[in-house]
């Protein structure tokens, strides 16, 4: 049987979002303070189940205890943020520079995301890794695009492997990233529809080709603009505290970035085109929290609530039936 | 008028900088110590003592370290920092400036 003490622990680990030795840290503190709170309430004279509801009413709401414990440890320092922003950054100074037209900036971007994402990886994915982690799926969006220029029966061959493949590593991707916390997946995956707004603009009919190319140069600067933007909007994100300002900050960051792609294709792109482009950016944003949801019910065994007599919000205390 | 939780709220990182000012404590100490000395008027919802600790932990006004008990327990113990000390200092200056304001005009005949 779960006792309350458990569920309390329990509702606090799932609501911490933290890092997992960050995690492991407060869990345990946590359990200390209850061990000793414990202790005490039995020897004053109270059955377990007794003492057992009153830790947990002077404990105080778990999703509270949570969020605040959460809001302590989520801020990242200024190197942090910069160190977040960068990929976007360098993006943005990408097109803003000219450098696409040289292959050797491009191979060296490449190879500092695959780097830096498999550094943050290792490093216990820290919040700044994610960004990187999102530009590190590009090379399998522009394989995907290279399949197209093949001859036409090797295209009909490879691609049918090629999406599976991708879906998979997709997948695999952001449910790992869900693990830790939804919104590091909507900021990881937020680049993505980006980025095929502004190819989809340059190359409407999804082939990079001369006329597209001479397109890029009058859209570079504004790319350049709509990346540096993002980067300052995932820096700050990175500085604040707060959840749900987070979660609007990437909205703000989506809706702002979207509304200069659709300021600058109008007539270029086709209205079920837009349409597939706002939806896929509602995807940033819906699938992550649903995935975790799905995470997390597969992962926890079930609370049969009812076994659980006491909730965190609503305890009396049996001695005088005094509301905490 | 401000409930009892307002008014801790404002202070309750003074509070717990004072405390530890005059010894390390871990958690479930610091809420005995302040209860006891406030005669039972400072009363946490214990959980949310922890966020605060982290907090001044995060600031770097306190460090923390875990230590074994002679229980065999481990508790996780808090110590202020120079930084936290002298943060301290400032707001122990700001809450006399405050009280001594406060009983200008609520209880003037006790000046």
């Amino acid at each position: 049987m779960i006792t309350p003490l458990n569920h309390y622990l329990e509702v606090i680990k799932t609501s911490l979002r933290l890092d997992a030795p960050a995690e492991t840290e407060v869990i345990r503190e946590l359990e200390a303070h209850i061990e000793d709170r414990f202790q005490e309430l039995t020897e004053s004279g109270l059955s377990e189940e007794e003492a057992a509801s009153t830790c947990v009413g002077l404990l105080g709401s778990a999703k509270l205890v949570a969020r605040q414990i959460y809001e302590a440890h989520s801020q990242g320092t200024w190197k942090q943020a910069l160190l977040a922003a960068t990929p976007h950054l360098l993006l943005g100074l990408f097109f803003a520079l000219d450098w696409w037209q040289h292959i050797g900036w491009l191979s060296a971007m490449l190879a500092l995301v695959i780097l830096a994402s498999i550094y943050g990886w290792w490093r216990g994915k820290p919040t700044w890794v994610f960004p990187w982690l999102g530009y590190s799926l590009l090379p399998v969006m522009i394989a995907g695009i290279l399949l197209l220029y093949l001859p036409r029966h090797w295209s009909l061959l490879l691609l049918p492997l090629y999406f599976p493949l991708a879906l998979w590593w997709l997948f695999y991707i952001i449910i790992q990233t869900t693990k830790k916390d939804w919104l590091c997946s909507s900021l990881m995956l937020l680049p993505i529809p980006i980025i095929a707004g502004w190819f989809l603009t340059i190359a409407p009919e999804g082939r990079l080709t001369d006329y597209a190319i001479q397109r890029m140069y009058y859209f570079a600067p504004w790319i350049g603009l709509s990346f540096i933007a993002l980067a300052l909007i995932i820096a700050t994100f990175i500085r604040v505290r707060q959840r749900w300002l987070r979660i609007g900050l990437l909205a703000v960051a989506a809706i702002l970035t979207f509304a200069v792609i659709a300021y600058y294709a109008s007539e270029r792109l086709s209205i079920s085109t837009m349409m597939g482009l706002i939806l896929v950016m509602w995807g940033v944003f819906l699938v992550p929290p649903l995935l975790e949801r799905w995470v997390r019910s597969h992962k926890r065994p079930k609370v049969d609530k009812e076994n659980i007599d006491y909730h965190a919000e609503e305890v009396l205390v049996a001695k005088g039936s005094r509301r905490y | 008028m401000a409930s009892r939780n307002d008014l801790m709220k404002g202070g309750s990182d003074s509070l717990l900088l004072c405390l530890l000012e005059q010894q390390p404590m871990y958690g479930y100490q610091i809420i005995k110590e302040l209860e006891a000395r406030s005669q039972g008027y400072f009363r946490f919802k214990e959980g949310t003592l922890y966020p605060a600790l982290h907090r001044l932990e995060k600031a770097g006004l306190i460090l923390s370290q875990w230590q074994t008990l002679a229980n065999g327990r481990q508790r996780k113990y808090y110590h202020i920092t120079a930084k936290g000390l002298a943060k301290l200092v400032l707001e122990k200056d700001q809450w006399q400036n405050f009280f001594n304001a406060m009983q200008l005009i609520i209880m003037p005949e006790n000046v």
